[in-house]
């Protein structure tokens, strides 16, 4: 215990905890628009064009991970208006995966620099956030639930149906796009501070335990949040305590709420069953 | 699909769509919202002919819209999330207790039957037009409702003081209409 008290004490210690938490209150909503919009394998995509950012940063010597962030951003932004049908955005990802990662190569090659060491920034480590890290993680722990709390009437409609969004006055592309590059910033953050393999236990999986909780989008989004807290927070002392990289035990406590929360039975509401009216006067 | 359609809607007029499955009635009316993009021709809705982004969303928002296919979607949405999105809330939840699914609010949709998921498809868009929707275009507003509720749909949306474009093929609902018009594939003829 007093071990764990002087690791606490640690500048580095600190910082990593004080960003795990701010990643609890931002990123778990993310996955929750990630789930929304069909969009799962999103985090594969900004690895690779996360990678092409470094690449362009080590070119030109500007810091590779704001490139990282910047590239992400803008093909969120570029993805947008292939929303449009279902399938069109993770058949798009697909190819703009493979095409970020050969242009990212080539990059590279050009650039001179030796790939592993780009691909090293991507790893990440808690341990080694830095303060920039922490700052993005906290506008994105703002924006992101204050956005989500100010449209969230609009952001159900488009989760739910976008032709219906579009019907009920909601600009439909334009709040797609917001949300495509804040998801691409977020798991951009996100990645730094996980790497990218582990990346979904700050994002999805507390989404995913909580859409088993709730059956309205603020409901999971409540949900998400307190899964995330619980799971970085815990996770990380545990971590600590066993002496173990923080980013394995995350995935595995996060992977083990979200299994927990697919074996409690689904809850059903009395009202569900027929109405009061029904109930009081048979016909 | 749908072609040669040559048709004016008087404004306050009521007119029935009739016609065989697949003839195009549907898609029709999702090209007046524009959610079917027309290949050929124009649709103007009070003269006026959309063309920007926020044209099609004014005339989205200027008509109440009761879709065929009320999808379950792809994601959880409460049935008072869909009142409110006629922009008219009150009106929209008053309108669900008339129709017997006030009780469900609280629901998500997929958990309603479907003529309850209709109910409150019908309640939305009287708050559409309590919002100052000046059209309503309703696919088959009462295929899945009981009888009572058939008769009072039928009554309900065609008192409404706006202009009425309804797929149905209820007797109820053709016999409150002005005009009747008949679609056989993808063309329009005037019964009455
Ligand atoms: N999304 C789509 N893609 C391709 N074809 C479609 C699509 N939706 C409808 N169709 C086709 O267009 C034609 C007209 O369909 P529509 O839904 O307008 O018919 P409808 O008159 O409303 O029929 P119903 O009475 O069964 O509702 C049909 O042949 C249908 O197969
Ligand atoms: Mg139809």
């Amino acid at each position: 215990m007093t071990q764990l008290f002087d690791l606490l004490a640690l500048d580095a210690v600190q910082r990593a905890a004080f960003a795990l938490l701010l990643g609890a209150i931002g990123l778990p909503i993310v996955g929750v628009v990630i789930i929304g919009l069909d969009i799962v394998p999103v985090r594969f995509a900004m690895m690779h064009i996360a990678l092409l950012g470094i690449a362009f940063g080590l070119l030109t010597g500007v810091d590779p991970l704001l490139c990282a962030v910047v590239a992400c951003g803008l093909s969120g932004a570029g993805l947008a208006p292939l929303a449009r049908s279902a399938s069109g955005l993770s058949g798009a990802m697909g190819l703009l995966m493979s095409l970020a990662i050969a242009a990212a190569l080539l990059v590279l090659s050009i650039s001179g620099v030796n790939a592993a060491g780009a691909f090293e920034l991507l790893w990440g480590s808690i341990l080694a956030t830095r303060t920039g890290d922490v700052v993005l993680l906290g506008v994105i722990a703002v924006v992101v639930p204050g956005l989500f709390f100010l449209r969230r009437g609009q952001l159900a409609l488009l989760l739910h149906d976008r032709e219906l969004a579009a019907c009920s006055g909601v600009r439909v592309e334009r709040l797609t796009m917001v949300l495509l590059v804040l998801v691409a910033v977020a798991v951009a953050g996100a990645i730094r501070l996980t790497g990218a393999l582990l990346v979904d236990a700050l994002t999805l999986l507390p989404a995913l335990a909580a859409r088993r909780m709730a059956h309205s989008l603020t409901g999971m989004a409540w949900w998400a949040v307190g899964f995330g807290v619980v799971v970085n927070l815990v996770g990380f002392v545990l971590a600590l305590l066993l002496d173990q990289p923080p980013g394995p035990v995350l995935v595995l406590l996060a992977g083990v709420l979200a299994l927990a929360a697919h074996l409690i039975p689904e809850r059903r509401t009395p009202e569900w069953q027929s109405s009061p009216r029904e109930a009081v006067s048979p016909h | 699909m749908v072609h040669g359609v040559d048709l004016v809607v008087e404004p306050g007029e009521r007119v029935a769509l009739t016609g065989t499955n697949g003839s195009g009635k549907t898609t029709l009316l999702r090209a007046v919202l524009g959610l079917h993009p027309a290949r050929s021709g124009v649709i103007e809705v009070g003269g006026v002919r959309a063309g920007s982004a926020a044209d099609w969303t004014r005339r989205r928002r200027d008509a109440a819209w009761i879709p065929q296919k009320q999808a379950a979607g792809r994601f959880p949405l409460l049935a008072d999330e869909l009142l409110a999105s006629s922009g008219a809330p009150e009106h929209a939840r008053t309108a669900a207790e008339e129709l017997g699914v006030g009780h469900l609010r609280g629901q998500p949709l997929h958990t309603l039957s479907g003529g309850q998921l209709q109910r409150t498809y019908l309640a939305r868009a009287m708050g559409c037009v309590a919002a100052g929707a000046g059209l309503l275009l309703a696919d088959e507003p009462t295929a899945a409702l009981d009888f009572a509720g058939q008769a009072d749909a039928a009554r309900m949306l065609t008192s409404l003081p706006v202009t009425v474009l309804v797929v149905t093929h209820d007797r109820a609902v053709v016999n409150r209409c002005e005009r009747v018009l008949e679609m056989a594939a993808g063309a329009l003829r005037e019964i009455t």
